[in-house]
């Protein structure tokens, strides 16, 4: 099985290099050696294979989860065009998680972590819509924390248009990861309406700015949503960077009820060729200001930095997931109520087996086409719930990325090493 | 390799081991931390106990060494007195610069101890004031200084001085001892230059390098080596002493071209070492010795044998299987062959004893570690195959029908040592040859993600197949300096042994055989921590030994196969 599993990628260019797959292990090249490993010298591979030590990527023992994201609201006051959850209802009727089952999911997490810090995640929905049991739930698992002995964070994904004074408040103390979801560019108020039919734009910038002028210990970050019709990114990122956000990434939509809005193999182009020209873009403005803002870029510099090799896309299911507004476990906040990815409840516990077997079908040496693909532990196989929903799509623009993302991180390794060490929280 | 390959990101850099650079040599691996003082030197910071004067404590009473008006501890403002204090030493700077002064006493919370008293007494050494001034506190200290009689010298030069009387002058001065380390950030007083600290450390490449006591750095340079790669061509003319491979060098040797070999203890090495001072001088002739050989030149990385891995773990179990063949057939050979050889008492003449048992040993030993390997590539298999790597084949112990040779192989053949036996032998084990290539792809296919031990084990195996082809040269040169033999079809050091028939030699195979089963019950359990069968295939050896000795000396060799 794994004869044909690629086991390195050669980059070519001013200054080749080398990517070697197990471990992730970026290596340059004089032209010598470039060439002798493009011919495919046996002593030069051979060479090169020798370098190889991690035993291969396992899915190994289930790690403790760490991190539950609370669906304190299957509902949102926005009715947004690519919306994956279905206007936050999940395909189910609107709800609003009860204290009850807020508090018993924090129990739970505390308790199974091990000892280890732990992530309370406020997710929608629009969390703010059950805006009294956001700010309750923080005090609750600060005293179980506290009791447990266990470090907690928190981090809130909202559209930011119904945040109020106290709920900034709360952000800033309690240190919170704020994802904010705002397109920006010229389309957001096209996809992001407000239910009332309202353009959403002004509500989300004036709900936000109090946080961007004074984050407090708050780390903020947009998400911007991007979609076949509208595929720049250099615009977005302007708009994003002058409402004054520190950082922002965007992602293509794979999944939606509305199929005129899901990328199509010829988009992918497109979206790399404009990937790219941002992250140009940011290069040259990073490297007068120091500020790195994109962070499609830095989080895959940083990685590729850390020499991530993973066996699959994210944490779900393993360190992360996700309780529903009744009581349920899924494996993330995108599989609330979806078939195949429900893992357990609080009435009756954590189906381990379920973990197991979903993250053994997930490896991406498992399956294809991540098993002979070469950057399959960079990627890591693509967001479940998509994959799960659409199949695999637009490899060869993430290949295409990773490849720009290598050749980048050399440069910026030689001239600007302070960027890639910094970053994380 | 010519080509350069340069590791980038975090995990190349941590996965690239840097050829040269032995793990004793990282900070972690250091003995300096069994040996308190050896990353600063107390004494150092213990001259400065004074604010505004530097004591040298290598001599009772302590001196005067500096006044220092630029020392931090003069400029403190707390206590409250300390400003006034410090007055009192700066302005008696301008005398204390004139002659030599030394520390003749120390008063402290009431107890006031007589320096120069106790230096009178010649009971204590200079080490013991300097103890007496680390035991102070960190209050106030009243200390007396007192300038030593100036000399006859001296004197001629101040001839108006010539009548007074030559008595003491002393000075009192009081301040609080210094704070050496600030107790909340635990940095070190200012007042200590760079460098202060660490001066007076025995260093290395200077005259404690060769002998330190501590064993500090003694420890961390070898003391014997192999000499450098130039001076022995593996093969041509220079093979005239191919001994010099081998040979141990003592690496502190002061005449860096000999060749003569270390003895086995330094006392016997130190008159031709490099003298202390020498070492100051000349440490840069001093090689680097890099893989237990010494290395003048530009050292380039030996990587291991390039060799291509197995595709699969099935791949590299076959081959494993046919490896235990392999190495069970020249097993044999080499038993047969060492049971054909004299005893040293056979041999009148004092030299033909001593270069047989020589053999016979050797070739004993090589035998043995053939043995060994059989088991090590057992046990490759059975712990592949525990760990689900591949499927169980169960013991590989059926010795293989064909040899390796230089150019393709041969059947196996029992057979005396006789000298072309003996090429025949150096063949299979000769480097690069087709058993180290095989095992070079196995080591190969085990770095690519297996456990670690199992490509320890690979590797063992690698480096003692080298040291089989080594021996077996050694025998060659000596057996071919054999007093009287012009031909190789010459072996005055056989006995005459022909291969038995099962019957004659029945007892001795019986063993084998029964060595055989017992080693298969072990392997199968592939556990040797509860290895009552290998102990039985032990004590059958000694008794296959014994047997086998007896049937040679009446003229049997052991029908192996």
């Amino acid at each position: 099985m794994t004869t044909a599993q690629p086991w390195y990628h050669l980059l070519a260019g001013p200054q080749p290099a080398v990517l070697v797959v197990p471990g992730s292990m970026l290596f340059a090249l004089d032209g010598d050696a470039f060439a002798a490993l493009d011919r495919g010298d046996l002593g030069a591979l051979s060479e090169l294979r020798s370098y190889i030590l991690a035993a291969p990527v396992g899915p190994g023992e289930l790690p403790p989860v760490t991190a539950l994201s609370l669906n304190v609201a299957q509902a949102c006051n926005m009715s947004c065009s690519y919306c994956y959850a279905d206007e936050g209802r999940f395909r189910g009727t609107a709800r609003l998680m009860e204290r009850d089952v807020a508090f018993r999911g924090i129990d739970w997490l505390t308790a199974n972590a091990a000892g280890q810090a732990v992530t309370v995640g406020f997710i929608g929905g629009e969390p703010f819509l059950n805006r009294a049991l956001v700010h309750e739930c923080v005090e609750y698992a600060r005293t179980v924390a506290d009791r447990a002995g266990v470090v907690v964070r928190f981090s809130i994904t909202t559209n930011a248009t119904l945040l109020r004074e106290d709920d900034i408040r709360l952000l800033r103390e309690n240190r919170f990861a704020v994802t904010v979801s705002i397109d920006g560019g010229p389309f957001h108020n096209r996809h992001r309406r407000l239910r009332s039919s309202k353009e959403s734009a002004a509500a989300a910038v004036s709900g936000i700015a109090p946080l961007l002028t004074d984050p407090g210990g708050a780390r903020v970050a947009a998400r911007a949503t991007v979609t076949r019709n509208d595929l720049d990114v250099i615009a977005r990122l302007a708009w994003l960077r002058e409402i004054g956000f520190p950082e922002a990434g965007v992602a293509p939509v794979r999944t939606s009820p509305r199929p005129d809005l899901i990328f199509r193999e010829e988009d992918w182009p497109t979206f790399l060729e404009n990937m790219i020209a941002a992250a140009d873009i940011e290069l040259d403005r990073v490297e007068a200001d120091g500020q790195p803002f994109f962070s499609n870029l830095w989080v895959g510099l940083r990685e590729i930095h850390r020499g991530a090799a993973r066996a699959l896309p994210c944490g779900s299911a393993a360190s992360y997931l996700s309780l529903d507004a009744i009581g349920n476990f899924y494996s993330c906040h995108r599989t609330i109520a979806a078939p195949g990815f429900d893992m357990g409840s609080l009435d009756y516990g954590i189906d381990a087996a379920a973990r197991r077997a979903f993250l053994e079908s997930r490896h991406v040496d498992s399956q294809e086409p991540c098993a002979s693909c070469w950057a399959r532990y960079l990627c890591g196989g693509g967001c479940h719930a998509e994959v799960a929903a659409a199949g695999c799509a637009g490899c060869d623009y993430i290949r295409g990325w990773l490849d720009h993302c290598l050749r980048t991180y050399l440069y910026v390794l030689d001239r600007h090493p302070r960027l890639l060490a910094n970053g994380d929280r | 390799m010519n080509q350069k390959i340069f590791p980038r990101n975090l995990t190349a850099r941590a996965a690239v081991r840097i050829a040269g650079n032995p793990v004793t040599t990282r900070l972690e691996s250091g003995v300096g931390n069994c040996f308190p003082g050896l990353e600063f030197d107390h004494r150092n910071l213990d001259r400065r106990f004074f604010p505004g004067l530097v004591f040298n404590f290598g001599v009772a009473p302590p001196m005067l060494a500096a006044t220092d008006d630029r020392d931090p501890a003069l400029a403190d403002r707390v206590p409250s007195d300390a400003p006034q204090l410090s007055t009192a030493v700066t302005n008696a700077f301008d005398q204390l610069g004139q002659g030599e002064w030394r520390l003749t006493s120390l008063a402290q919370g009431g107890r006031t101890i007589d320096l120069q008293a106790l230096a009178n007494t010649q009971q204590f050494d200079a080490a013991s004031f300097w103890r007496l001034a680390r035991s102070l506190t960190r209050e106030k200290v009243t200390i007396v200084l007192t300038q030593t009689p100036p000399t006859a010298s001296d004197r001629q030069r101040s001839p108006d001085d010539d009548a007074s009387p030559t008595v003491p002058v002393s000075l009192t001065l009081t301040h609080y001892r210094r704070q050496y380390v600030d107790p909340d950030s635990g940095v070190i007083s200012a007042a200590y230059l760079p460098g202060e600290l660490t001066q007076s450390l025995c260093s290395p490449w200077m005259h404690d390098f060769r002998d330190c006591a501590c064993n500090y750095w003694a420890s961390n340079h070898p003391d014997i080596a192999l000499g450098a790669d130039e001076s022995f061509p593996a093969e041509g003319p220079a093979g005239a002493d191919p001994d010099l491979a081998v040979r141990p060098l003592d690496w502190l040797r002061a005449d860096r071209d000999s060749r003569a070999a270390a003895t086995d203890s330094p006392g016997g090495n130190n008159a031709f070492r490099l003298h202390h001072y020498q070492i100051n001088q000349e440490w840069t002739s001093l090689a680097f010795v890099l893989e237990g050989r010494e290395n003048p030149g530009l050292y380039a990385p030996g990587f291991e044998p390039l060799a291509e891995p197995f595709p699969n773990a099935e791949a590299l179990a076959e081959e494993l299987v046919s490896l235990c063949g392999l190495e069970h057939v020249v097993l044999l050979e080499y038993l047969y062959a060492y049971y054909s050889l004299k005893r040293p008492e056979d041999f009148a003449n004092p030299r033909n004893s001593a270069d047989t048992l020589f053999v016979r040993h050797e070739l004993l030993g090589i035998a043995v570690s053939e043995m060994r390997h059989l088991r090590w590539a057992n046990q490759l298999l059975w712990t592949l195959a525990q760990r689900g790597l591949i499927r169980d084949r169960g013991p590989a112990l059926e010795p293989g029908r064909k040899v390796p040779t230089a150019n393709g192989e041969r059947d196996r053949q029992l057979r005396p040592l006789a000298l072309p036996a003996l090429e025949d032998f150096i063949a299979v084990e000769r480097p690069s040859g087709t058993l180290d290539g095989a095992y070079a792809r196995v080591v190969a296919t085990l770095r690519a993600g297996y456990p670690e031990p199992l490509l320890q084990l690979a590797r063992q195996i690698v480096a003692e197949g080298m040291d089989h082809y080594n021996r077996f040269r050694e025998i060659g040169i000596v057996l071919r300096s054999w007093p009287g033999v012009r031909s190789v079809t010459e072996s005055p050091w056989l006995r005459a042994v022909q291969i038995g028939s099962p019957q004659s030699a029945g007892g001795a195979l019986d063993l084998y055989r029964g060595i055989l089963h017992d080693l298969a019950d072990a392997y199968r359990r592939g556990d040797m921590e509860d290895a009552g069968k290998i102990l039985d295939a032990r004590q059958q050896m000694m008794a296959l030994d014994e047997a086998a000795e007896q049937l040679a000396a009446n003229g049997i060799g052991v029908a192996f196969f």
